[in-house]
């Protein structure tokens, strides 16, 4: 892969901008796209908004801001993305849309541009079946926020090509990202074990083996975590946990993956977390960190 | 004045070692014994102690031999305070004369590096125990936390589970050891990998305690993994042994 490339990334939302902070601060060419131009801009305030922030804090110099600026491009038209190297999906997580976006591009690009998915409980193999070159279909699960976390999963279906694989890593390379090779299992390594961490933490409280307090400062203080279980599904939020939760237990029938019945009471409940200003904790100010 | 003002602490390891400097630098008048079967001239210190540690080997007999000791020579107001990891510790207590003052004081690294101290309950314990035993936590400057007799307690409980399962992704080939603890440094944030704190523990320890856990609970969560077992059989048990999961050559 050249040292600069042109890049797409579907889907304007939260990862989505993310991950087009990450291609633009690189110096790729990056097009944003989603299917109405509100969605785009508000995606590309986003990416704007960082880049600034990153300028005011010295991590970019003016000049690379103002590059990275001129770089990005918002799209709500597929066909904007023919002259693509790279084409990142992070739409929301339903497979046939995904299936299909893959389908489209395959008359638009290159038989060599790179198809990268951000899915993370789907399969890979399942999302590159709808592409007709499969073997250019290449798991990418970027952790939020994207432009902060180095961590990239890279999982490779049943027919990804090793030229696939290796511009992959190169392209990972550009943008300054860590990655780590894993199979197309579900929830691939951190949610694979992030989300039965979790669980048996919540069944913990449940059984009053500890309380939330008492089990959050046991696994902050001992295990070396930034913070304990209940202040991270707190964050995280007990819709988006029990989303995951159940599409991993799902596929993989194993009842540690399963959301304990607290997870559904308090989803119920309208107590989802920091973003609701009650979870397992209460919270008068419902900003999260960074927003 | 500290609030257990003369203690003794029964062990000859690394937590012993760590206990009795922590409670020295506390202020507390600490007296070391090897052996309490044979303390040597330590008895009168026994006598006199108002909490006596029990740190020996990780070792059901002595354990209980250790116990026995102690509670036929200390006070039957004094604390004691017993550091198993694996054993129950009520189970432990009734064997003895006076178990009201038998508790649980779980440190789950034996460096005491870790910022919580399980405090371990048990039906038996007489009123005041656990309080003091918190307050004595507090004053080697960490946070006490009470539990339930149960098997693993509370820390141990939940992380032997998700040990086994890593160990058991890396024989499945989800993905090699170093990206394995790479991805859940990166991504979660935490200070080391799985794969590193189980070289850290020491796989024969990590596997001692996950079959106890096992046996009794009876649920596969707890049961050790094939390439558990076949690295502890094989010495490659991490800690001291310089090779387990990581190579210690390559963490230099």
């Amino acid at each position: 892969m050249t040292k600069t490339s042109n890049v797409a990334v579907l889907g304007a939302g939260t990862m989505g901008s993310g991950i087009a902070t990450v291609a633009v601060r690189a110096g790729h060419r990056t097009i944003l796209y989603d299917l109405t131009e509100d969605r785009v801009e508000r995606g590309l305030t986003t990416t704007r908004d960082f880049l600034a922030k990153s300028v005011k804090l010295g991590r970019l110099t003016p000049e690379q801001g103002e590059t990275a600026n001129a770089n990005l491009i918002g799209s709500t038209e597929l066909t904007d993305l023919a002259d693509c190297d790279v084409v990142i999906e992070a739409v929301f997580e339903d497979l046939e849309v995904k299936k299909d976006l893959f389908g489209r591009l395959d008359d638009i690009v290159a038989e060599t541009t790179l198809f990268h998915t951000n899915t993370s409980t789907l399969s890979v193999t399942a999302i590159a079946s709808g592409s007709r070159h499969p073997e250019r279909v290449v798991g990418t699960h970027y952790c939020n926020p994207a432009p902060l976390m180095k961590l990239v999963e890279v999982a490779l279906g049943r027919h990804t090509a090793d030229w696939a694989h290796r511009v992959t890593s190169e392209f990972m390379a550009s943008v300054g990202k860590t990655v780590v090779i894993t199979k197309d299992m579900p929830g691939f390594i951190v949610n694979r074990f992030l989300i039965p961490w979790e669980n048996d933490c919540i069944r913990a409280l449940e059984s009053g083996l500890g309380t939330k307090e008492s089990i959050d400062a046991a696994v902050k203080g001992n295990l070396g975590h930034p913070m304990g279980p209940f202040r991270l599904l707190d964050i995280v939020g007990m819709d988006i946990h029990q989303q995951v939760a159940l599409r991993l237990y799902e596929q993989l029938r194993d009842p540690r993956f399963a959301p304990p019945p607290m997870v559904e009471r308090m989803v119920s409940a309208g107590d989802l977390g920091r973003k609701t200003g009650r979870g397992f904790y209460t919270y008068d100010d419902n900003r999260l960190f960074g927003s | 004045m500290p609030y257990f003002e003369k203690i003794v602490v029964v062990g000859t390891d690394a937590l012993a070692d760590g206990i009795a400097a922590a409670a020295e630098a506390a202020g507390c008048s600490v007296v070391r014994v090897a052996d309490a079967s044979d303390p040597g001239g330590a008895e009168d210190a026994l006598r006199a102690a108002y909490l006596v540690v029990e740190a020996v080997a990780e070792d059901a007999t002595a354990k209980h031999d250790a116990l026995r000791a102690i509670a036929s020579l200390a006070a039957r107001t004094a604390v004691i305070a017993t550091t198993t990891a694996t054993l129950s510790v009520t189970e432990l207590a009734t064997a003895v004369p006076g178990p009201e003052r038998v508790a649980g004081l779980h440190f789950l690294h034996r460096t005491l590096d870790g910022a919580a101290v399980e405090v371990v309950r048990t039906d038996l314990v007489a009123p005041g125990v656990l309080e003091r035993l918190s307050a004595f936590v507090d004053e080697l400057g960490k946070v006490a936390v009470e539990v339930k007799d149960r098997p693993g307690f509370l820390l141990n409980r939940l992380l032997m589970p998700y040990l086994n399962d890593v160990v058991q992704a890396l024989d499945d080939g989800l993905a090699s050891a170093e990206d394995l603890d790479v991805a859940l440094r990166l991504g979660l944030g935490y200070r080391r990998g799985p794969l590193e704190m189980l070289d850290d523990i020491g796989l024969d320890a990590h596997e001692q305690a996950t079959d106890a856990a096992f046996a009794a609970l009876q649920d596969r969560v707890f049961a050790a993994p094939p390439l558990l077992r076949t690295m502890v059989a094989t010495g490659r048990t991490g800690g001291a042994s310089g090779s387990g999961f990581h190579d210690r050559k390559d963490h230099a």
